[in-house]
This record gives structure tokens, sequence and C-alpha cells, in this order.
């Protein structure tokens, strides 16, 4: 009984945070939906005993990837009018949203006719992940950790500033 | 607790994350949808990893966190760089491809 109304309160958080995230034309107010929406994410591991997921997403989705672009939206910093003008966006949310609601319907089903039950397991708590993160995912883990480099050095050079060219005009 | 809930809020989420990407034109909107697309996919992946009962879900999840970070940097530099080229964050704005096209 009170996983289930935690789980409510979770989910309500998190549909709620990602449909204002959506509706709002001030990029800003739409962060402040993805970052409850992504707490409520946190939850929702902690919910499903995966502790140190839980942990994960608040330190690097919340507390990385939310504020680093709330910065970008504030450095950005665009003005009412460099806002895209939208004057049909509410009739082209529910327009998609009828279109994507029988997918929506399609996966729900797919998944649920795989398994009914959750499986008695013990938390999975950070010596049980990190055990398989070094053993059977050691070879994905490090891909990862290339990834992250090669993104950092790509995230520079795009978002450098040309200087040579700024010079010649 | 069946984990019938969090496959339907999974698939909600990666729902309006569809919705949010074709519906809006605003940059930052598109790319939290991006992302809130892979985090119902993480999320799913945590469900199926506690109804398998083994933890390989979870790791895979994990993983992702580090992707979805990977794919933030960079779209937040691609953000930067076409707002700095045509002070605009709309995404019919960006039409350069098309115009070198027409050139040539």
């Amino acid at each position: 009984m009170l996983e289930l109304s935690l789980f409510s309160i979770l989910a309500l958080f998190m549909l709620g945070g990602s449909v204002a995230m959506i509706i709002n034309k001030q990029p800003l107010f739409s962060a402040f939906g993805f970052l409850v929406s992504m707490l409520g994410l946190a939850g929702m591991f902690a919910l499903l005993d995966s502790q140190f997921l839980a942990l994960a997403q608040i330190m690097v989705s919340v507390g990385a990837i939310v504020v680093v672009s709330m910065l970008t939206i504030l450095t950005v910093n665009a003005k009412e009018k460099n806002l895209p003008d939208e004057p049909y966006k509410y009739r082209w949310i529910i327009f998609s949203a009828l279109l994507v609601s029988p997918l929506t319907l399609l996966m729900y089903k797919s998944m649920t006719l795989l398994h009914e039950q959750f499986n008695g397991i013990d938390v999975v708590d950070t010596k049980a992940m990190g055990s398989l993160l070094f053993s059977q995912w050691v070879l994905p883990f490090e891909i990862v950790s290339v990834l992250l480099l090669s993104a950092m050095v790509g995230a520079i050079v795009i978002a450098r500033k040309k200087r040579t060219k700024v010079q010649e005009r | 607790m069946k984990p019938e809930l969090f496959f339907m809020l999974a698939s909600l989420l990666f729902s309006i994350g569809i919705v949010g990407v074709v519906s809006r034109r605003n940059l930052f909107v598109v790319y939290m949808s991006i992302e809130l697309m892979l985090s119902a996919i993480s999320l799913l992946l945590v469900t199926f990893s506690k109804v398998l009962g083994t933890a390989d879900g979870a790791v895979i999840a994990l993983l992702m966190i580090g992707v979805i970070a990977a794919e933030a940097a960079l779209f937040l530099a691609i953000i930067i760089h076409l707002y700095r080229r045509s002070r605009s964050v709309d995404s019919d704005a960006y039409q350069g491809l098309r115009q070198e096209a027409n050139d040539a």
C-alpha cells in the first residue's frame, strides 16, 4: 500500500513535469518541468530497489544535465521575440498526441504480455552493481568512457568561437 | 505492486517525449523531449531488471546515464553554435544546408 501511494505520487510528479515541459513557451519553465520529471525518475529507481542508480540519477541527470541545460538557456537568453512563434501549439500537441496514443497502447499491451510478476530479488546495491560492471559489462563500460571523452572534445570543438572568421568580419 | 504500472508509466513518458519532438519548434524543448524518451527507456530497463531478478538491466541503465550525458553535452553545444549563427532557437530557422544545395 505504501509502495502504491509512493508510486502514484512519483508518477504524478513525472507526468505533470513532462507535460509542463512540452507545453511551456519559455524554455526555462520547461527545464523546471524536466527537473521535476528527473527527480521523479530517481524516486522510481529507488522504488525499484536500485539504490545506486537512484543516486547516480540524482547526481548526473539532476545535478549535471539539468543544471547545464538551465545554464545554457540562461546564457543563450533568447528574448520573447526570438522564441519561435507557435500560434497553433496546442492544436499540434493534441493532434500528435492523438496520433501517438495507439503506439502507447501497443507498447503497454505488448510489454504487459511479457511478465506479470516481480521476481523476488534482493536490493541491487553498489556492490552487486560494481561486480557486474567490472566483470561482465567491462567492455560496454570502457566504450561509454571513450564516448564521453569524444563527446567532450566534440562539444568543445562545436561550441568554440571561430576567432579567424570573427576577425575577418 | 505489479510491473504493469511501471510499463504504463514508461510508455506514457515515451509518448510524451515523441509528442514534444514532433509538435514543438523550440530547440530546447526538442532536446529535453529526447532526454525524456531516453529516461523512459532506462526506467523500462530497471523495471525489467527487477522482473527478471537480475542486476543486468540496472547496469545497462547506468551505462545509459553516461550515454545521456554525452548526448546532452553535444546537443547543447550544437544549440549554442546554431544560436550564434542565426540568433534564433527556432528549428525552422536553420536552412543552411538547403540554401547551399539551391545555390549549387
